[in-house]
């Protein structure tokens, strides 16, 4: 599974937790609730997303995720029973076979004394015929449902409307980007985002229809006609209270069998994902919004908040120079500061280092590695400094390495 | 030397210094001087014969130089003869305030302060220097034996400030540092009730110092500018094309300052030791994070939050203002309330009763001045210590380059404050140094 972290959260982790005056102690490694991805079957690339899922929740450095793996599709469900009540919030990214009664009654015990669930698009397909989890997920699509399970929701003249004309539920058009309208904005969940924002590349779903009891839509955008839409305002953020519990419902975070992910990769749809589910699990929400959050009319994805890997940010500061963009460079040394206790790792960092310095990069890339590698680089270095003292646009700041490398100071 | 033109001339060995070192010893009035004064030398005003004046120059006058060397210049007692700097229009500028303040054309100029100190015969020195010149020119003009007013930080790095602590101990020259608010009637009362447990056992000091740094613009390479000896204002530090950062805004950038941190350590790290009687000691401990630029050519952080531990366990919190409750300037936490001062008079306490209280002649009383640069003239006369000697600006900064440190490897570090150095941590160890750019060196012997 590729490892996806996000700077921003330990952006945020460092200036709310490390700055605190008088706070000394780093953000405690333990995490503040426990979440169940429930996977397995799903008419979309399971298998993809809920590994994104889980260290979406993870990085947000308030969740332990674990995933629970439903056999295939026609298969024995007679031993799938996932200990919903061990966790704060389920994550449901589950559209198949049925489960057994068992397993239905302990869900829906444990949503209605106060557990927290996250229904993620394509689990509001799931399960036309039971009740219960119709409740629990408010609306839902496809499954043959139609007036007889309830009103479309939408918004309309400035207010959220329960339409009853009979018709069929669940639909989307053509996959686009689109802006979302934030339409109650003191919710915890939404209080600080931009009031409108564009989600990437995804399926609009639309038309669907359920009971939606004690439902609140949070957040809507307008399914274009020329986009095959249905010419509707329609829900994509949701909350629904059941019973004690707390449910989130995001229709946003498509994923395409070939993995293809744009949405899931949507700042805007990690963000909403990981505050639903903080405020599933507890009620509220404590994360911060980050600067990339997107903007009215600006998309963002988390290529602007993962940090990369030791080999791509040396391949951002191959062409380095002066005056650019520090990011690449700071997080680097971030990350050789984090290895600065473990040997082994350093030494491997170090031989990464002596190759870019090797490489063809530019002069002013090599000199910040050598400004870096004066504080901890080893005997190893050494002959590559050799090396870019002979070159004019490098010497100074190899020899300024070398002579704190070796503690041979000519001067 | 234009006031004793004639007596230099004939006899260079006899310097000022032993004057006034043997002046201190004896009557002042025992000494005759037959010296032929042209009538110049009295300059506007003359009162103090000039024989008897303390004749001094500035290396380095940029806006910081000039103010130290106008504030000087106000002064009866002092002659101002030479000024030194790598932009010849801060050297120019400086040429016309001596010359209109004496009323002549006197002064002289240099542009290299090797020249400076081969051709000028003075008493004393100014130096007001980007922290990178520190340790070598400090080093320098005690070797030339000459008295000095040093702007703090004392220097760029650890190693740098003890070379400069032993420069003036070995050639016994009077060092003043520019940590001038132990001149000033709040701060000194501030540290002195501190001292004398107005306000219990002391258990932590916070130290707010200012926020950030301006944002960075674009800073393309660009012709320098000219009069400006680029290479000779880079000096020590690695060579780099120029890029329009230079006077001022040096103290951004790592390879010559540690930013806001180290430029006000010699403030109010300095007020906190000196409350502390930490003249002469540093932490046993250190660890901070810093936030650093993701944009631009500055370096420095723009947020830093550092603890030092010390030996008695009082911890120090080291800080940009904004993260402290007091904001700038210095905060003692005692058992039995806190004090807190900062520039602008301020000084207040838990109880206010607690300012009224009288430190009698049976305490610890801290050093009296309440002018810092009349308190480094009187001390040339005198040959004692200033308020702020080359040990004690040595050891305020020290905190801020450990707290550079600490940042800068993202660990816990142990210091030894005796031995000046890391224990069991030989890759801190090398950041007590920066090598030097070839040819310049520290030369201590």
């Amino acid at each position: 599974m590729k490892k996806i972290k996000y700077i921003i959260f330990s952006l945020v982790l460092a200036v709310s937790v490390v700055f605190l005056p008088g706070c000394q102690t780093e953000q405690s490694v333990d995490a503040d609730y426990s979440a169940l991805v429930v996977t397995g079957q799903n008419n979309h690339n399971w298998e993809a997303s809920a590994p994104v899922l889980k260290e979406i929740l993870e990085n947000s450095g308030l969740f332990a995720v674990d995933i629970a793996e439903s056999p295939a599709k026609g298969e024995d469900m007679s031993g799938f029973a996932p200990q919903f009540a061990e966790y704060d919030v389920v994550v449901l990214d589950y559209n198949g076979d049925s489960w057994t009664e068992n397993t239905k009654k302990a869900f829906v015990d444990y949503v209605s004394q106060g557990g927290g669930v996250v229904v993620y698009h394509a689990a509001d397909n799931s399960f036309p015929d039971w009740k219960e989890y119709n409740q629990i997920i408010g609306l839902g699509g496809w499954g043959n449902r139609n007036e007889k399970d309830g009103p479309y929701v939408r918004w309309k003249n400035d207010r959220i409307v329960m339409d009853i004309n009979p018709g069929s539920a669940g639909s989307h058009g053509e996959q686009h980007p689109f802006r979302v309208v934030n339409r109650v904005t003191d919710h915890p969940v939404t209080k600080g985002l931009p009031t409108e924002w564009m989600h990437a590349q995804d399926e609009l779903y639309s038309e669907l229809r359920g009971p939606a009891e004690n439902l609140t839509v949070l957040s809507t955008a307008f399914a274009d006609s020329t986009k095959g839409g249905s010419g509707e305002h329609e829900p994509v953020l949701m909350t629904i209270d059941y019973g004690s519990g707390r449910v989130f419902h995001t229709v946003l975070g498509h994923i395409g069998g070939d993995g293809s992910r744009p949405a899931m990769e949507c700042v805007g749809f990690i963000v909403s994902l990981q505050r639903g589910a903080e405020w599933a699990a507890s009620g509220k929400v404590t994360q911060t919004v980050p600067d990339e959050f997107p903007r009215f009319n600006v998309l963002s994805s988390w290529d602007k908040l993962r940090s990369y890997t030791t080999d791509e940010l040396l391949e951002c500061l191959k062409n380095f120079h002066k005056g650019d963009s520090r990011v690449c460079l700071q997080d680097l040394i971030s990350t050789i500061r984090n290895a600065a206790s473990n040997p082994e790792e350093l030494a491997k960092l170090e031989k990464k280092m002596i190759k870019f310095l090797e490489s063809r990069a530019t002069s002013e890339a090599k000199n910040e590695i050598c400004r870096d590698i004066s504080q901890w680089g080893s005997e190893a270095s050494l002959p590559i400094l050799d090396k870019l003292m002979k070159d004019d646009d490098t010497k100074e700041m190899a020899r300024f390495a070398r002579e704190r490398i070796s503690g041979e100071y000519s001067n | 030397m234009k006031n004793n033109n004639l007596h230099m001339k004939q006899s260079k060995k006899l310097d000022r210094r032993s004057f006034f070192k043997k002046a201190a010893g004896a009557s002042a009035m025992a000494f005759a001087f037959p010296y032929i004064i042209p009538s110049s030398a009295l300059g506007k005003g003359g009162i103090v014969p000039p024989s008897d004046r303390i004749v001094m120059g500035v290396i380095g006058s940029g806006s910081m130089g000039t103010g130290d060397m106008r504030s000087f210049m106000g002064k009866k007692e002092v002659q101002m003869v030479a000024a030194c700097d790598v932009d010849k229009a801060h050297r120019e500028r400086a040429k016309t305030f001596m010359d209109q303040h004496y009323e002549n054309k006197d002064s002289n100029i240099y542009g290299d302060y090797r020249e400076f100190l081969a051709t000028e015969k003075l008493d004393a020195v100014i130096l007001a220097l980007p922290d990178q010149w520190h340790g070598i020119i400090g080093v320098a003009v005690a070797n030339a034996g000459l008295d000095i007013y040093g702007q703090k930080p004392l220097a760029r790095t650890i190693w740098e400030g003890r070379q400069i602590v032993e420069a003036v101990k070995k050639n016994k020259v009077i060092w003043q540092t520019g940590s001038w608010q132990r001149s000033v009637g709040n701060f000194h009362k501030g540290a002195e009730l501190v001292a004398n447990g107005r306000i219990g056992k002391i258990t932590r000091v916070e130290v707010g110092l200012p926020n950030g740094n301006p944002t960075t613009g674009v800073h393309n390479v660009q012709p320098v500018p000219e009069g400006l000896d680029w290479n000779m204002w880079l000096g020590p530090a690695p060579h780099v094309p120029y890029r329009g950062v230079c006077h001022w805004d040096w103290r951004w950038i790592l390879d010559y300052s540690g930013g806001q941190l180290t430029d006000w350590a010699g403030h109010h790290i300095d007020i906190a030791h000196w409350g502390l009687g930490f003249d002469k000691t540093g932490p046993v401990e250190i660890e901070g994070k810093g936030v650093y630029p993701r944009e631009g050519i500055y370096d420095v952080p723009v947020e830093y939050n550092v603890k030092a531990m010390y030996a008695n366990g009082i911890e120090m919190t080291i800080a940009n203002s904004r993260q402290l409750p007091h904001g700038m300037g210095t905060c003692w936490y005692g058992d039995k309330g806190w004090l807190y001062v900062r520039r602008g008079n301020v000084i207040e306490a838990s109880d206010p009763k607690i300012m009224d209280e009288v430190i009698g002649d049976d305490e610890n009383k801290l050093y009296f001045s309440r002018d810092h640069a009349q308190n480094l003239l009187d001390c040339i006369r005198s040959r004692k210590e200033t308020i702020t000697p080359a040990e004690t600006a040595h050891r305020s900064i020290s905190v801020g380059l450990l707290s550079e440190i600490a940042m800068l490897s993202g660990q816990k570090l142990k210091w030894d404050p005796v031995k000046e150095e890391f224990i069991d941590n030989k890759m801190a160890d090398r950041l007590l140094r920066r090598p030097f750019r070839s040819p310049w060196t520290l030369k201590n012997n």
